[in-house]
């Protein structure tokens, strides 16, 4: 039930919202999303602490059909998405970009909402594609239409760039969709890990799928549609991009090449694991000379991401955990930080580095405090959210094999032998629906891999760099006076304050992502 | 109560007091820094109490992956942190110098606007230093380690309206974060060599696996390990482990940041140097000392750039022009004397007692030091050695406490650091046993040329503010006139009375705890005395006149002899280089390819447009035709 009302409420509320557009005053269609937004959180708790599963065939041939559930992979990731969509309309109330009517932009937040939950609660391949592909449009004409206006033809290109390339990766993740759907018979993913895919059929199919994907999340090469999106993008915009967009990538990572072709992966996996190294560095190193903030911020999601990639790439249990760690901690720092550049953008109009202005911890603290947290947040700093996944990812890269394979996690994840975080004794012989999956495919090259953990530690350094960088060039500075006028709003500061506290509680206790029968992703048992 | 749960709950109120202080901080500064004393005075109340509570250990319900209720079996980082005799001395210790830090800090920085912030992140750093200091948990060290960096980085840059505290800061934190990429390698090493990252299985697996070069692969977690000798992963990750300890710690090559950290506020200073954050590399090794022990490479690489630091930072020391930074060189030089005894000891027990007993006493006698010469510089209005020239000539307090402080940094017998630098090379030195050769040579030798060397400059120090010469700067002048010549109330007096009186008394904590003080022996002792006696001599013969301008010799040493450029030039100079070819690849490179999906489309779609053109009839039909020639000879095909 708390699936449906999640889905529905979005579904519905957010088309009212784009039909009635300009009829509905602002103030009745801002409570109405944030009604709609609230209630699909409600309702999220509700699936994610019962266990929630709904099973009805559509095309039986094929088992395509409405085949949701939640489980640990998906909730942490449900929560988060439920969660940052009522931010993001609460914030809308007093800081809503020019560019259309409120009820256009309500909507399409929801709709944003309504794809992401969809994408992490399918357990249909068919379905996972159309949630993934819903997200695209209300993304596309968040940009567009309520994007940067300083430069028009800078914003219908990043907005034209942003869609027509992840919809190259969408295609070609499709291409992989198909194969995998046509070579197992079914769409139903529990059946398909059970056709039982010989060794080379699932290395190809892994191939499609991890090279569609990486365009969403972004790995490097494919990464260039991220900067200029979140450039244009109005402050929601870059939230949700980053805290619920990419997430859909590394989510598809997980449920899809890693589950479903575990041998394929784990052939995939080194190159993934190289890969995502690469944007640690790379993406650390242009941090360090880019002048635009928003930019800034865009290439340090690319290092973080790189995390994920890597830890994916290993192919262990620790490191599947690490990257579902890795996620929910760069959604909220990410989102943190996008909201204060935000507010910094709307206040000065740019937020070009080059520019000298009065210090923020001299003028406008509280705005200040948000950005040091974020910023301690995003260079790993230990006790907030974002140390545990990128740690760990260096963990699992070092010892791949100490923590059993990852593939049987996700599917045997209710069984009484996991201890999330634990050394797990699951081992590369398991059991599903009474089948035996036996994976063949060995750990990765170990020096490879270790020198792989060893380039990602030091691209722990280069997040250090910028992160300080940024703060030495707008945090720190010259005597000022204090504005109280222009420091946070009230809005902004409840918004920013639930994220704040969010990361250095997730910091605490990451295990409340994962474990036991809480409202933060456990299963009630 | 058991010890490891008073600490754990001074550890509550120490990090749950910091968001609490600059809370009260919004309604008034003077609320704050009475409230973050309190807190102070909590935690070292707990800490002394743990004292004579029972030992044991205690799994934190925090800063771990899985929830309390897990099973054990399960857990790969449980979090425990436990208590015996040696840990609740150092605790305590820590423990009453941040109190000593916090009531100085109340009255030092009363007028500052920023005071409430910098209260708070003391208290927090003092959290990070304890939980260090508890911690059985690799992963808990870590994190102890690396708060303790950022707040650093907050009190240094403390100031942040200056352009060069903003730049120390910014140094500070990224030299020792640049060593801390080593030391998390070394971690995440040892916990793939013992499955776990609590230290008692790290020792025990470390112990294990060194005897046996091959073993079953089923019994071994770490593959890698079992493919090869384990000494060599073991050598691995300690040499990783040691280079993180030698940023943190300011040894050569990192030396140069800790220099530039004077830029904070004094209180800040004694506090990152006396107990804290400096001192925190010691008691890693000190933890770890059965697996360093088993690691030669690790052993040689601490042996030379302790050897080295302690005797290059004592002769830098001598030279500085201003008496702060005389200070901070001498705990880098210091510092490298307490970790010295841990890479040539002759059994693992001799080096961690000597290492401890070091950290003991340096962290009383560098607080005093610190403390008066952050009193005495707001008398004088300023650090330089020729602004502080004769400032304690007319007060027998102020001779009476830089005094002692300086007579014990110089290590005369009978005071806590004579003590302890006593043991240190009596460890060192292997009296009446086989050493290990050039390694303990070395650091022998060096250790006897430094204790002169700290008596000349320790001699240096005390003529600075014992003896008057010149007269102080005008500049100097202006700004304690501007402060009014405020002198410090009895709290503070009290405190560094207290301290003074540590330095001897601390002694007994040797005597009567739980502290060894180690087998002193008659002829090094003699030889000690000898030098530092020719060390007070040399040291008062040759010590520079500073109302003079500075020779050139002082000249460079003020600059740590160009390591700040050194520095940019072999690191930040090439990264930023690299940094400026990935941002032009990735704008020249990367974006073309991005663009072409762009270009497809719309090139396709001008195809399309002009393929479909209604006036170009037969270039429909040609179309037709091929598509009808294609699914032909795909049919064939098939």
């Amino acid at each position: 039930m708390g699936l449906i009302i999640a889905m529905v409420l979005p579904a519905v509320v957010g088309s009212l919202l784009i039909i009635g557009s300009r009829r509905i005053n602002a103030g009745a269609a801002g409570f109405l999303a944030l009604a709609a937004a609230a209630g699909a959180l409600v309702a999220t708790v509700a699936a994610a602490a019962s266990g929630a599963r709904i099973k009805r065939s559509w095309v039986a041939d094929w088992g395509i059909g409405a085949n949701f559930a939640t489980d640990q992979i998906s909730s942490p990731l449900a929560l988060l998405t439920a969660s940052i969509t009522v931010l993001v309309v609460l914030h809308g109330l007093r800081h809503r970009p020019p560019g259309g009517s409120a009820g256009l932009y309500y909507g399409l937040l929801l709709l944003v909402e309504l794809g992401a939950l969809a994408t992490f609660w399918t357990r249909d391949l068919i379905v996972f594609f159309i949630a993934f592909e819903i997200v695209l449009i209300p993304m596309w004409v968040l940009i567009h239409r309520f994007g940067d206006n300083h430069d028009p033809v800078a914003r219908r290109e990043a907005a034209i760039r942003f869609v027509l390339y992840t919809a190259l990766g969408s295609s070609i993740m499709l291409t992989g969709i198909l194969a995998l759907v046509g070579q197992a018979g079914t769409s139903d993913m529990r059946q398909v890990l059970a056709a039982g895919l010989t060794s080379d059929t699932q290395l190809w199919i892994a191939l499609l799928l991890v090279i569609g994907l990486a365009v969403k999340v972004p790995v490097f090469p494919f990464h260039s549609w991220l900067p200029p999106a979140h450039t244009i993008a109005p402050t929601a915009g870059s939230v949700l991009l980053a805290a619920v967009l990419l997430k859909m990538g590394t989510y598809g990572l997980i449920r899809l090449p890693l589950a479903l072709t575990p041998d394929g992966f784990a052939r995939v996996g080194p190159l993934l694991a190289t890969l995502g190294v690469v944007g640690i560095l790379w993406g650390g190193l242009i941090c360090l000379v880019e002048r635009d903030l928003k930019r800034l911020i865009a290439y340090s999601s690319v290092a973080h991401m790189g995390f994920v990639a890597l830890a994916l790439g290993t192919g262990s249990g620790l490191g599947l955990q690490a990257a579902l760690i890795a996620n929910v901690a760069h959604g909220v720092i990410s989102a943190l930080l996008f909201f204060v550049v935000g507010a910094l953008k709307d206040r000065w109009g740019s937020v070009d580095l080059s520019v000298v202005r009065p210090a923020l911890r001299e003028s406008w603290p509280g705005l200040g405090v948000a950005l040091m947290v974020g910023l301690a947040g995003s260079l790993g700093l230990p006790g907030l959210a974002g140390f545990w996944g990128e740690f760990l990812a260096i963990a699992s890269a070092w010892n791949p094999q100490g923590s059993g394979a990852a593939a049987p996690i996700v599917w045997l994840q209710d069984a009484e032998r996991i201890g999330w975080f634990a050394y797990s004794p699951l081992d590369a012989l398991f059991e599903i629906d009474g089948i035996q999956i036996a994976l063949t495919a060995g750990p990765p090259n170990a020096a490879l891999i270790r020198g792989l953990a060893v380039a990602a530690a030091l691209g722990a350094v280069l997040a250090a760099a910028y992160s300080l960088r940024v703060a030495k060039l707008i945090w720190m500075g010259d005597e000022a006076p204090r504005d109280w006028a222009g420091d946070v709003t009230p809005v902004e500061a409840l918004v920013m304050a639930v994220l704040a506290i969010a990361i250095i509680v997730l910091g605490l206790m990451p295990y409340l992502i994962f474990s036991g029968p809480t409202p933060f992703g456990g299963v009630l048992r | 109560m058991t010890a490891p749960h008073l600490l754990a709950l001074a550890l509550l109120v120490l990090a749950a007091g910091a968001p609490a202080v600059l809370a009260a901080g919004l309604a008034s500064r003077r609320v704050a820094s009475g409230l973050a004393q309190v807190v102070a005075l909590a935690a070292a109340g707990l800490g002394v109490a743990s004292l004579w509570g029972a030992h044991g250990a205690y799994a934190l319900p925090v800063l771990r992956t899985t929830d309390p209720a897990t099973p054990a079996e399960l857990t790969l980082f449980p979090a425990r942190i436990a208590t015996g005799p040696v840990v609740v001395t150092i605790a305590a210790t820590v423990l009453l110098v941040v109190l000593a830090v916090q009531v100085f800090a109340g009255w030092y920085l009363h007028d500052d606007d920023r005071q409430p912030a910098f209260a708070a992140t003391v208290s927090l750093f003092a959290a990070a230093m304890l939980l260090l200091v508890v911690s059985r948990d690799l992963i808990l060290t870590l994190i102890g380690w690396e708060v303790m960096g950022w707040c650093s980085y907050l009190l240094i840059g403390h100031w942040s309206r200056k352009g060069s505290a903003r730049r120390a800061a910014y140094k500070a934190f990224l030299v020792t974060r640049l060593a801390d990429a080593a030391f998390v390698i070394g971690i995440v090493a040892l916990i793939a060599l013992a499955g776990s990252s609590d230290l008692e299985q790290v020792l025990g697996a470390s112990s294990d696996l060194s005897r046996v070069t091959s073993s079953v692969a089923g019994a071994c977690p770490d593959t890698g390990s079992c493919l090869g000798p384990n000494t060599a992963l073991i050598n691995l990750a300690m040499t990783a482990l040691v280079i993180g300890v030698l940023g943190k710690s300011a040894q050569i090559p990192f030396q140069d940041w800790l220099i530039d950290a004077m830029e904070g506020p004094t209180p800040a200073s004694a506090l990152i140097h006396a107990a804290t954050m400096v001192a925190a590399g010691t008691w890693v090794l000190t933890a770890l000392h059965p697996v360093l022990f088993e690691a030669p490479v690790a052993l040689w690489v601490l042996a030379v750039a302790t050897a080295a630091t302690m005797i290059y930072a004592a002769f830098t020391a001598f030279f500085q022009t201003d008496v702060k930074r005389i200070l901070a060189w001498s705990t880098i030089s210091q510092v490298a004397v307490m970790l010295s005894p841990l890479a040539v000891a002759a059994t693992v027990d001799d080096g961690s007692a000597a290492a401890a007993g070091h950290l003991f006493s340096h962290a009383i006698f560098k607080a005093l030091l610190f403390l008066t010469v952050g009193w005495l510089a707001v008398l004088a209005g300023s650090t330089a050695a020729r602004d502080l020239d004769g400032i304690g000539a007319d007060s027998t307090f102020a001779k009476a406490v830089w005094g002692l402080g300086l007579i014990s940094l110089a290590g005369v017998p009978l005071t806590v650091g004579g003590i302890s630098k006593e043991h240190v090379i009596d460890v060192a030195a292997w009296i009446g046993g086989d050493g290990p050769g050039l390694r303990q040579g070395i650091v022998t030798v060096a250790l006897l040329v430094t204790v002169a060397m700290t008596a000349a400059y320790a001699t240096r120090a005390y003529e600075i503010v014992a003896g008057r010469r010149g007269a102080p700067t005008p500049q100097a002048q202006a700004t304690a006139a501007e402060h009014g010549h405020r002198d410090a109330g009895p709290l503070v007096k009290g405190t560094l009375a207290l301290l003074a009186l540590a330095t001897l008394a601390g002694g007994l904590v040797f005597l009567v705890g739980p502290l060894d003080p180690g087998h002193v022996s008659v002829g090094l002792l003699a030889l000690s005395v000898l030098l530092i006696g020719t060390g007070v001599v040399v040291g008062w013969y040759l010590r520079p006149d500073d109302s003079l301008p500075p020779a050139r010799l002082m000249t460079l040493a003020s600059n740590g002899f160009g390591a700040d450029t050194a520095y940019l030039k072999v690191v930040a100079v090439p990264v930023l280089a690299l940094a400026r070819l990935a941002a032009f690849v990735d704008r020249e490179v990367v974006e073309t390819y991005v663009r072409a999906p762009g270009w497809i489309a719309a090139l396709t779609g001008r195809g399309a447009d002009w393929s479909h053109a209604k006036e170009r009839v037969s270039t429909d039909l040609v179309w037709v035709v091929l598509g009808l020639l294609a699914v032909a000879g795909v049919a064939l095909w098939g």
